[in-house]
């Protein structure tokens, strides 16, 4: 009782520090970071679920949020309807996309999903590319407008820093709750036994199925903030090197909770511009965080699930116990 | 006429380069029960060493043989590396590494070979053959004749060595095979190897007609994997068929409706299956054992 008072009282001091954080930050280039890093957040925490309780493994969620960010682009530039719509449009779009392919992946035990999900990746970006009349093709997709409300127009980094915190802290309490409540019981047991799990009545590929889903919708949503916020889109932003950032992010960050694949997104993105964020660097030590930074996911993926399967994260969750019952 | 035993030709073309992947999949899979999602950079892996020793002036037979060796070597490298320290062999954790292990390969052969796409001559110059009207390109005859050969060799291993069959002993019943004193983790090493040479074949025969780069890894893996799950994973007779088919699918859609669809065929094929005919197209019916 008393440590699940202690986590409220810590989430809720997060939230307030996070949404506090543009009073504090002046710097416009770093809170364009951090809104960044918050769309990042949204992505990774819906493969935080779906690796840690689905126990499944996606590497072609860049393509869900590309199918939100084109749903939404196409919905507010193209057709000129308003951002909610676009915005809830792009949710659905991939949602349903995320059913499509989860369904017979996941029918079978085994680990179809993830090569599924890699040729599903490979398809979408040469959807974007060759569906010009739809996508503008390779040139990307220019003027977007940016996220409004009837007649509020958000313009200002704080303002866009706020939409996109605001809809990633709602879809964390969403993840939190789901993962807390029956669902995420049910999703426990399943990566604990599935035999066992099916035993006691739990509906294995209705689990497993709801968990890609939730984590395609919230790709989706991040698409279409991303699509908002930053006003042009491309084929190259929304490819498996991309997707495997994002699977990176999620297993470094470590499942058992959200936190930790939350913390993991914001940290890797700030590293992605660590050349803008620290004035001093080197050119040439930027350049070389640049070329040699996927080395580091996929070494840090290996070294992560041979020494701490359970992430980072519980290296750090489990410390913190610790001294809790010390 | 003519036209549709062009698309055939095609077809079988790639199939067979597919084929090779399947295998490598099945051998994977049939020693870990794990998908292997590395096989596609050992297909990479291959292509670029054997090119680049080709531009140093190795001579041909020399290239083959040094790139195939040294992607085999690197893929058991991986496997002592990286698979053998997962104690459990939790399948999951064998994928995420060999995820993990993909993007460590392309990223080095990027460093190492840089970002350009690398052409290589084919093996023997000359004008394509003319059959009924439709061309075969000397270095599709090449493709057919390495595929045979690398086919006939591995069912050769498996049936009639000592090696090949402890491995089949180990895929069947690991703690079985242990116990007639098998050292199981290296049939799970030489499995890799054997992944590894099946990938780099496949690379270095097709690298004359398609080029070669860091980032073909991926998108053959797919397709590769598709072609195993076609016809039924676990099963290399299957792996060769279902790769031929899927090659054929292919080249048909792209000849008869739109050759944008084409990429598009392996994803559906993968899809098609798992949802009708999981046991693949040559796979009897067999239940999950409990």
């Amino acid at each position: 009782m008393r440590t699940g008072r202690l986590r409220f009282a810590i989430l809720f001091i997060t939230a307030v520090l996070v949404l506090l954080l543009p009073l504090v930050v002046t710097d416009r280039f770093l809170l364009k970071v951090l809104t960044y890093a918050g769309l990042n957040v949204l992505v990774v925490i819906g493969l935080a679920v779906l690796f840690g309780y689905g126990g499944q493994v996606s590497l072609g969620h860049a393509a869900f949020v590309g199918l939100g960010a084109y749903t939404c682009a196409i919905l507010t530039t193209t057709y000129q309807l308003p951002f909610v719509v676009g915005f809830a449009a792009a949710g659905v779009i991939a949602g349903v996309g995320g059913l499509l392919l989860a369904l017979p992946s996941l029918r079978l035990k085994g680990h179809y999903l993830a090569m599924a999900t890699l040729g599903f990746g490979e398809l979408a970006t040469l959807l974007f590319i060759e569906a010009v009349p739809l996508t503008h093709g390779v040139d990307g997709f220019t003027g977007i407008p940016l996220p409004a409300f009837g007649s509020l127009v958000l313009r200002s980094p704080a303002q866009l820093y706020w939409l996109v915190w605001g809809v990633t802290g709602v879809a964390i309490l969403v993840c939190a709750n789901m993962v807390a409540l029956r669902p995420g019981r049910a999703m426990r047991a399943l990566h604990g036994s599935e035999l066992g799990a099916t035993a006691c009545g739990v509906d294995l590929v209705g689990v497993k199925v709801r968990a890609f889903v939730v984590s395609a919708v919230l790709a989706g949503l991040s698409g279409a903030l991303y699509a908002s916020v930053i006003g042009f889109i491309s084929p190259s932003v929304f490819t498996l090197t991309a997707s495997v950032t994002f699977l990176a992010m999620a297993v470094i960050g470590g499942f058992n909770s959200l936190a930790g694949p939350a913390s993991a997104a914001v940290a890797l993105t700030l590293v992605q511009y660590l050349d803008a964020l620290i004035p001093g660097m080197s050119r040439e030590a930027a350049q070389f965080v640049q070329a040699y930074e996927a080395d580091g996911y996929g070494l840090l993926i290996i070294i992560v699930v041979l020494f701490a399967p359970a992430g980072l994260g519980a290296l750090f969750a489990r410390r913190s116990r610790a001294e809790v019952q010390g | 006429m003519s036209e549709f035993l062009q698309f055939v030709f095609a077809g079988l073309k790639s199939g067979a380069i597919y084929s090779l992947i399947a295998l490598g999949f099945t051998v994977v899979f049939a020693a870990t029960g794990a998908i292997n999602f590395a096989q596609g950079e050992f297909f990479m892996l291959g292509g670029m060493i054997g090119v680049w020793l080709i531009q140093l002036g190795v001579p041909l037979p020399a290239a083959v043989v040094l790139s195939v060796t040294l992607t085999s070597v690197i893929a058991a490298v991986f496997e002592i590396l990286a698979i053998r320290p997962i104690a459990d062999g939790d399948p999951l954790r064998i994928i995420m590494v060999t995820i993990g292990g993909s993007i460590v390969i392309r990223q080095m052969a990027l460093h190492v070979f840089g970002p350009d796409e690398m052409p290589l001559a084919s093996f023997t110059a000359g004008p394509s053959f003319m059959i009924a009207g439709a061309a075969i390109e000397r270095q599709t005859v090449w493709i057919w004749g390495i595929t045979a050969l690398t086919v006939a060799a591995l069912f050769y291993l498996y049936r009639r060595t000592t090696m090949g069959q402890a491995m089949t002993a180990t895929s069947l019943q690991r703690d079985a095979a242990r116990l007639v004193g098998i050292d199981t983790r290296w049939m799970v090493t030489a499995s890799f190897a054997l992944a590894g040479a099946l990938g780099a074949v496949a690379g270095l025969a097709v690298a004359p007609l398609t080029q070669t780069a860091f980032d073909v890894g991926a998108g053959i893996g797919v397709k590769g994997f598709a072609a195993a799950i076609l016809g039924g994973l676990g099963n290399p007779v299957a792996a060769v068929g279902g790769g031929l088919v899927l090659g054929l699918l292919e080249s048909m859609t792209a000849g008869y409706l739109n050759p944008l669809y084409k990429d598009a065929v392996a994803l559906v094929v993968l899809l098609g299956v798992l949802f009708v005919r999981p046991q693949g197209l040559f796979g009897g019916s067999r239940r999950e054992k409990v």
